[in-house]
């Protein structure tokens, strides 16, 4: 676009992600991004953290190991960090894979440590996602939101306070706007 | 100050019935009283008014109707019934056997409400093949929030799976529950074994008979169930005494059938003397339980022992209120008293107009799904409001959050319209906003026409040329700066493809309650009273009243996609009329 090479805030991939220069992605390899997904200045995510356990099936390892999977249509705001959950099972120690699917917003200086987030979710302000939660579908978290390690939040719901509870639903006309592709258009360098 | 985002709401108009007699007693300005109905005001803080407004994203749209529906005019119907934690859907057969509880192995923290996770309390397999080896019991529940675990209860499961099943066999502490059926046999067995010798008599004789079962103690302490279920049990013994047995030879249970029963129910209400003797005769027959046998439980001594545990254990041992109305069945005083909650069931709900029946919402009955069989969201129906400050604030001063009071400023409003159709909107708002802040309000421009909506295809076509759009709006901004684009009555501010902006005009009341005379509305005199301001009082709020009208191809509602009516009366005028109000901002204090 411009004629010198000004630094920008972000670095555009092929895919259309936007990942800011000032963000620490560790483990590049082991991390995917379905592209058009932002991530702001001081984020870290940490695809590092690789599933160690030798699942029972061999067959299924192939290629690159997966820590951290990202759909298309998030946003991961300032100093918001993602992290794969881990857990001792069978006696070792092992960490596991962390997906997030589309249209995922997460607020600034929230720590995710999910299983999986489903797509259209809204996690506010300073939320931390314990470990091996499961949120699925058209899903609110309010800022301050501690969710507890192993909650499954179901479809449409609306969650806040510290431990996390269920307090509203999601009314049927909120679920247009939870689209973040609007979002994704305003970001520019 | 508190950040401020300016809102829209609508209300419905399910509860604009209810409103005239609450203005007509409010003294409303002498120019407003000529035409009553035709002007009346909807009051955005009248008592009444919060119940009525909504966010448009909470409200349907009934296209029989053709009216707002809000959260509070529609009829939920369940559609599944399902666990919030494993997600299964449970039929509604068994919510009616089994409760509106989930009854596999999913369980809250009695502590905090955070989900228990089973674990095993064995050190994990290790060595060789520890891979292969599963986990050994006994399993406990454990909360991965607050650390609490049932083996602080002095429970433990035997399986890692059922856990309902097995909880409910359970007592605190390790002992079994007995089932209602196992209850009654056990108490004809024990009685079985003791009949014949009196209560006294038992005492002695205990510590010699060596019997598996606890012998009948007058004084023993009962749980709820097993004391409901032993005065079901003497009550009825004492029904069926005191009713002769019929003809037929029912007693027990299912008594009340019987021509005994029945004429002394009847009795009671009747005071009819042909039974009345009868039902004299009888009363002496009757009498209350005399100890635990039959279900009598003396509170006191259990209020001792509680008052003993709280001396020596102190107050941090005892529940709170939230956590004791889990368990509204039983008296748990203390935190060892608590069990784990087995999650409450969550349903998916359809939406129905209450006035035509109509389905507003269906969502698919599978839980996992989040896709919609039929959704008419207002949203889709009623151009949506949208409200920010027409100048950029700028950042050089600090209150720019705050709207100065007695200082005009220029607001924006955007009307997006999600119809297919162009639609014709008037804006009518008061003169001066209710309430004892008078400020002034004035729509520029209150008469526009917004355009139709275009399907999905052009709007991504629109998606490459989004660039220009964007500069083309900066070029208005710049223009404004300049001075060049003023705020013209009559003249909408800004236009695109399906949306329309307006500038809107406040000059904000004043706070304090000193000032000219002049200035001072109706309602504030009267209400010299109370000189504070009272909580949000500094907000400032618009009613508007919105109608909107559109011409809709009626074929489209009657006759789906018969081609044989397209003619010009397939045109249908359609009006739509409802209050919404804005929320703008708060007004300085001075």
């Amino acid at each position: 676009m411009s004629k010198k090479p000004v630094k920008g805030e972000y670095i555009e991939t092929d895919t259309g992600n936007k990942v800011s220069r000032r963000s620490q992605i560790i483990g590049t390899t082991n991390i995917i991004l379905g592209g058009k997904t932002v991530i702001q200045a001081e984020v870290i995510i940490r695809g590092d953290l690789l599933r160690t356990y030798t699942s029972s099936n061999p067959g299924e390892k192939q290629g690159n190991p997966v820590a951290v999977a990202i759909g298309r249509y998030c946003f991961f705001s300032r100093g918001c960090e993602l992290r794969p959950p881990g857990k001792l099972y069978k006696g070792q120690f092992s960490h596991y894979p962390l997906k997030i699917a589309d249209h995922v917003f997460i607020g600034p200086g929230s720590i995710i440590e999910a299983a999986l987030i489903g797509s259209h979710v809204n996690i506010g302000a300073n939320c931390v996602v314990g470990k091996f939660a499961i949120i699925k579908d058209y899903v609110r978290i309010l800022d301050g939101t501690v969710v507890p390690p192993n909650m499954v939040i179901p479809s449409f719901s609306i969650v806040a306070g510290r431990p996390g509870r269920v307090v509203g639903e999601i009314a049927e006309g909120e679920v247009d706007g939870m689209d973040l592709r609007e979002v994704y258009r305003e970001v520019r360098n | 100050m508190t950040s401020f985002t300016p809102y829209t709401y609508f209300q419905c108009p399910c509860t604009e019935s209810s409103l005239p007699t609450h203005r007509l007693s409010d003294s409303s300005p002498p120019a407003e009283n000529e035409s009553s109905d035709d002007e009346r005001t909807f009051d955005p803080r009248a008592p009444r008014a919060n119940y009525s407004l909504y966010p448009l994203e909470h409200l349907f749209y009934c296209e029989d109707c053709h009216q707002i529906r809000c959260p509070r005019c529609v009829l939920d119907e369940i559609v599944t019934w399902y666990c919030p934690n494993c997600l299964f859907e449970v039929p509604s057969s068994t919510v009616k056997a089994e409760g509106n509880r989930c009854t596999r192995s999913c369980f809250q923290c009695p502590i905090c409400i955070a989900p228990l996770s089973v674990s095993s309390v064995e050190a994990p397999p290790s060595g060789l093949g520890a891979e292969i080896a599963t986990q050994s019991g006994p399993f406990v529940l454990n909360c991965g929030y607050c650390s609490w675990s049932s083996k602080e209860i002095g429970i433990q499961f035997e399986k890692p799976n059922g856990i309902f099943g097995q909880l409910a066999k359970v007592k605190n502490g390790g002992g079994p529950i007995l089932t209602a059926k196992e209850r009654r046999k056990d108490r004809e067995d024990r009685k079985r074994d003791f009949s014949g010798s009196s209560v006294s008599e038992i005492r002695e004789e205990t510590p010699e008979i060596d019997v598996p079962r606890e012998p009948l103690d007058p004084n023993e302490k009962l749980d709820a169930e097993s004391q409901f279920s032993n005065l079901r049990a003497f009550y009825q013994s004492q029904l069926a005494d005191a009713s002769p047995v019929s003809a037929l030879g029912f007693t027990g249970d299912y008594g009340y059938g019987s021509p005994g029963a029945l004429s002394r129910i009847m009795g009671l209400y009747t005071g009819s003397t042909a039974f009345d003797k009868k039902a004299k005769s009888k009363s002496g027959a009757m009498r209350e339980a005399r100890d635990a046998l039959e279900g009598l439980q003396i509170t006191p001594s259990s209020d001792e022992e509680a008052l003993v545990k709280l001396h020596a254990e102190g107050w941090h041992t005892t529940s709170s209120c939230s956590q004791r109305a889990e368990f509204p069945n039983s008296q748990a005083q203390f935190i060892d008293d608590l069990r784990p909650v087995a999650y409450l069931l969550r349903t998916k709900r359809s939406k129905r107009c209450k006035t035509c029946r109509h389905i507003l919402s269906k969502p698919e009955s599978k839980v996992q799904t989040t896709r919609f069989r039929i959704r008419l969201v207002a949203l889709n129906y009623i151009p949506s409001i949208s409200l920010k400050p027409l100048s950029p604030p700028t950042s050089s001063s600090s209150s720019s959050s705050l709207l100065q009071p007695m200082r005009p400023v220029q607001f924006l409003l955007t009307f997006k319209n999600p119809l297919f159709d162009s639609v014709k909107v008037t804006l009518a708002t008061p003169t001066k906003t209710p309430g004892r802040f008078a400020s002034k309000v004035t729509v520029l421009c209150p008469q526009f026409e917004v355009g139709a909506n275009t399907d999905a295809w052009e709007e991504a076509l629109r998606e490459n040329g989004s660039r220009s759009s964007t500069s083309e709006k900066r070029r208005t901004k710049a223009d404004f700066l300049e001075g060049q684009h003023q705020a013209e009555a009559g003249k909408v501010w800004e236009r695109g493809r399906n949306w329309v902006s307006v500038v809107v005009e406040v000059v904000p009341a004043s706070l304090s309650f000193q000032g000219p005379e002049f200035l001072k509305t109706e309602e504030r005199r009267q209400g010299e009273g109370d000189k504070e301001v009272r909580e949000d009082e500094d907000v400032l709020e618009i009613p508007v009243f919105v109608r909107v009208e559109w011409e809709a191809d009626s074929a489209h509602d009657e006759a789906g996609g018969l081609g044989a009516s397209k003619e010009k009366e397939g045109k249908e005028k359609r009006e739509l009329a409802y209050w919404c109000v804005l929320g703008v901002g708060r007004i300085a204090r001075d």
